[in-house]
């Protein structure tokens, strides 16, 4: 007995036509759930990466807005130590201009003691003494020699 | 006004839109490409369970939007008002005085990426071994736009940013050092020829 096709419920077998028609649909239904599944892939990852970027965003924007920005806070610090660094110079120079007073004073104080007959001894020594220090004190902190003078 | 609205809205955003945009876009990029060239790894590696066609296309998508990403990671920073980069100082290698070093190395990362990327729609003319042999370097490259984010990254220094970075770049460089201890690995010699006994 000749094998019979089920699908043509038991009648004539199939012709090599029909065969060949028949895996032609299947390969065609194959590809297009290759090419549906293509298409799904790519809007996912077309979606992943707006549904990323948005998020992103919205992350690095809340992070700004709050103030805990990396850059900013860095830059910041940058500007915070400029300042201080800049008013720590500008005091210097202040002290400096101080000292240089002190200086021209205690040089003039010097010059009278040695005229001045009356604890020539003393206040000589004194002086000289002050005076020395007052040179090393102003080279080496200024802010000391504006507590001597005060 | 209290001191919590004051915290809340510390900074105005609104004139670094242009470098937020650009900021996301990098970090949209690293994921993107991270996630790509695992995909690409795990295609030519036995240990997959994913359809190598699903894989294959997988790949070729994220490879797309990495390039997309990049592209408008570089284009919003000509935008920013602040750093002021013309067109040629983010996609020409050494023309930025900007950290210079770091943006040439993220300049070369996307050409690299691009002209490997790409070349797989003429691998026709290539040829399809030397093709191959080509498309290896698309490694390199990643591993330079890393190197990019992370030297040159705002956020390089977040906590956030560096436990997002392992998530991705981990796996894909384990594949890439499979993949390399594999290919080290010497051939198993040929056998020899059984000597005929007549």
């Amino acid at each position: 007995m000749p094998p019979t096709d089920p699908h043509t419920g038991g009648g004539t077998p199939p012709s090599p036509e029909q065969k060949k028609r028949r895996a032609q649909a299947v390969a065609r239904g194959r590809l297009e759930a290759m090419r549906g599944r293509a298409r799904k892939i790519r809007r996912s990852v077309a979606a992943a990466t707006a549904a990323l970027f948005v998020a992103a965003f919205l992350g690095v924007y809340v992070q700004l807005a709050a103030g805990h920005d990396p850059a900013l806070d860095a830059a910041a610090k940058r500007r915070a130590a400029a300042t201080l660094s800049a008013s720590t110079s500008s005091s210097t120079g202040s002290g400096e201009s101080a000292s240089a007073k002190k200086r021209a004073e205690a040089r003039r104080k010097a010059s009278g003691s040695v005229e001045s007959s009356s604890s020539a001894s003393e206040s000589g020594s004194t002086s000289e003494e002050s005076t020395s220090e007052e040179g090393s004190q102003e080279s080496s902190a200024p802010s000391s020699v504006t507590t001597s003078q005060s | 006004m209290s001191n919590g609205q004051v915290a809340v809205i510390a900074t105005d955003a609104g004139p670094h839109l242009w470098w937020l945009a650009s900021r996301a876009a990098g970090i949209v990029a690293l994921i993107l490409s991270s996630v790509s060239v695992s995909a690409g790894l795990l295609m030519g590696g036995r240990v997959r369970k994913v359809r190598g066609t699903d894989l294959r296309v997988a790949h070729e998508a994220l490879s797309l939007a990495t390039l997309a990403a990049i592209a408008v990671h570089g284009l919003t920073l000509v935008g920013d008002g602040f750093l002021k980069l013309s067109l040629a100082d983010v996609s020409l290698p050494l023309a930025s005085s900007y950290k210079t070093f770091w943006t040439t190395t993220g300049i070369v990362a996307f050409w690299a990426l691009a002209l490997l990327g790409l070349s797989y729609y003429a691998r026709t003319s290539i040829g399809a071994q030397r093709w191959r042999m080509l498309h290896r370097f698309t490694a390199l490259a990643w591993v330079l736009g890393l190197a990019h984010s992370l030297g040159e990254g705002t956020d390089a220094g977040q906590t956030w940013y560096l436990a997002m970075t392992a998530i991705v770049a981990v796996p894909a460089l384990a594949l890439l050092a499979t993949r390399l201890l594999s290919s080290r690995k010497p051939s198993a010699p040929p056998a020899r020829p059984i000597p005929r006994t007549e």
